[in-house]
């Protein structure tokens, strides 16, 4: 078990050591959120439409395309050099490959909405200190499912020529009763209701993390092999 | 139907028997029979698409045999047991390392990978057998192909492998880079590492090898111990086996 975590912990250390060193994914991923954020903003007339109403889509929009191209660049950087086939030659549980990708690419996620949740608490005018914990729950359990799913087909969209085509063509519909389910949180969590008053979304949020994670652990050695 | 599978032998490194691959309809292996020491090296040399690729990624474990079976330090491929893993040793001529991480970085990655004891001091002693240490902090992106390919020697090692695969190690290296690489394989191999090679390049495959082997679409077209080969006739006598084969 020892060796299994600190295997995992390495695969999260070396992915963040190298995104130290380039900058690539954060920087890429937090401006196309913003982009996203700015192109709605110009569209929506807020004196008209409720912020809490339109802002939880926007938001989730925002951190659902942007974190796509983060998802790509995941296993796209383990195929340069064939780093991949470096690490299925060490005596490495598959699993243990998977759950590093998925909390580097976790962790990665969390920061990007660290540095967006503030941008979009002052495009939308929406107070979001007042609603802090639970909005960052609903953030975390979306972004979980996001990045449970998100990881594994990345690493079955690597070995395709098409790969930044075919990830969200996989990934968006399989990931559709996460998003509906955090949108609708994320707005009734800005509305004032406590996670108490919607424990069949948070639910429903939580069930498909374990399904998604689960059956990523099921299929990971079938989707790394040849 | 079941497959007779050999007995491990002590003495042997890799036992492999009846070794079959299909890509498709593209039969890569078409049944290869082969037996290796303990501590000895073998060139394999072929033209390109023989299937001298398949055949490592096979014995590493990377692929599983359409039929046949080998045995690596004792262990069948097909199990890809984590302690076969940890002995062996892959060096291609792809390198297998982060670009965009130091050489350290990168030799203290993979030794964590393999469990390895004191990895930060095992990744700077490898690097410094390799003759990397004053560049260890440095960007592995700004390394040249020989030394990319001299820092895959040292992550290829770093866990102390019984047998090292070495997949055409000296492509795209130039003579100086070739040179020290050959160096350090003959290092590698007086440390009584069993060595595997498949090369194009016949001088330095002879100059090292106890075995040699010449695998033609799938099949191995030669097997013979490097002291009944006249290194001057090797030349011809490749080029008529790969007809032969051609032919058949």
């Amino acid at each position: 078990m020892n060796t299994y975590l600190s295997q995992v912990k390495a695969i999260v250390w070396k992915d963040f050591v190298t995104e130290l060193k380039t900058r690539e994914l954060f920087s890429s991923m937090f401006v196309f959120a913003i982009l996203v954020m700015l192109i709605f903003i110009f569209s929506i007339n807020l004196s008209i439409v409720d912020a809490n109403q339109v802002g939880p889509g926007v938001l989730w929009v925002a951190i659902l395309f942007a974190g796509t191209l983060g998802l790509n660049r995941s296993f796209t950087l383990e195929k340069e050099n064939g780093c991949l086939q470096g690490l299925m030659l060490a005596p490495v549980d598959r699993s243990a490959i998977y759950f590093g990708k998925m909390l580097s690419n976790l962790a990665f996620l969390l920061i990007m909405e660290a540095f967006l949740l503030p941008v979009f608490m002052i495009f939308f005018n929406v107070d979001l200190v007042s609603h802090l914990t639970p909005l960052l729950a609903v953030v975390f359990m979306g972004t979980l499912g996001f990045s449970a799913l998100g990881t594994l087909l990345s690493s079955l969209s690597s070995n395709l020529k098409t790969r930044e085509i075919m990830l969200p063509i996989l990934l968006y519909p399989l990931i559709v009763p996460i998003a509906i389910g955090s949108v609708r949180l994320t707005g009734q969590v800005l509305d004032g209701k406590s996670l108490a008053d919607m424990m069949n979304w948070v639910g429903l949020i939580l069930c498909f993390d374990i399904i998604f994670i689960s059956a990523s652990i099921m299929t990971i050695d079938h989707i790394l092999e040849e | 139907m079941t497959e007779s599978k050999p007995s491990p032998n002590p003495g042997q490194a890799i036992q492999v028997q009846g070794i079959r691959k299909h890509f498709g309809h593209l039969e890569a292996l078409r049944g290869v029979d082969f037996e290796l020491r303990k501590g000895e090296f073998l060139s394999l040399f072929g033209p390109n698409g023989a299937g001298k690729t398949t055949l490592i990624g096979i014995l590493s474990a990377l692929s599983r045999p359409s039929s046949g079976t080998a045995l690596v330090a004792g262990y069948d491929v097909k199990e890809a047991d984590p302690a076969m893993r940890r002995e062996i040793g892959v060096i291609s001529h792809a390198s297998f390392l982060y670009a965009d991480l130091s050489p350290l970085e990168n030799i203290r990655f993979f030794a964590t990978m393999y469990g390895v004891e004191s990895a930060e001091e095992r990744a700077i002693a490898v690097i410094d057998e390799v003759g990397l240490k004053p560049r260890m902090h440095d960007r592995v992106r700004t390394f040249s192909r020989g030394m990319l390919q001299r820092l895959s020697i040292a992550r290829a090692i770093v866990h102390n492998p019984s047998i090292l695969f070495l997949d055409e190690p000296y492509t795209g290296l130039d003579q100086h880079a070739s040179g020290i690489l050959k160096e350090q394989l003959q290092a590698l191999h007086t440390d009584q590492r069993t060595i595997l090679m498949t090369t194009h390049d016949f001088s330095r495959g002879l100059d090292m090898c106890d075995r040699v082997a010449i695998m033609v679409r799938g099949k191995l077209a030669l097997w013979e111990s490097a002291d009944q080969l006249d290194p001057a006739g090797f030349e011809r006598l490749y080029l008529e086996k790969v007809a032969q084969a051609g032919r058949g």
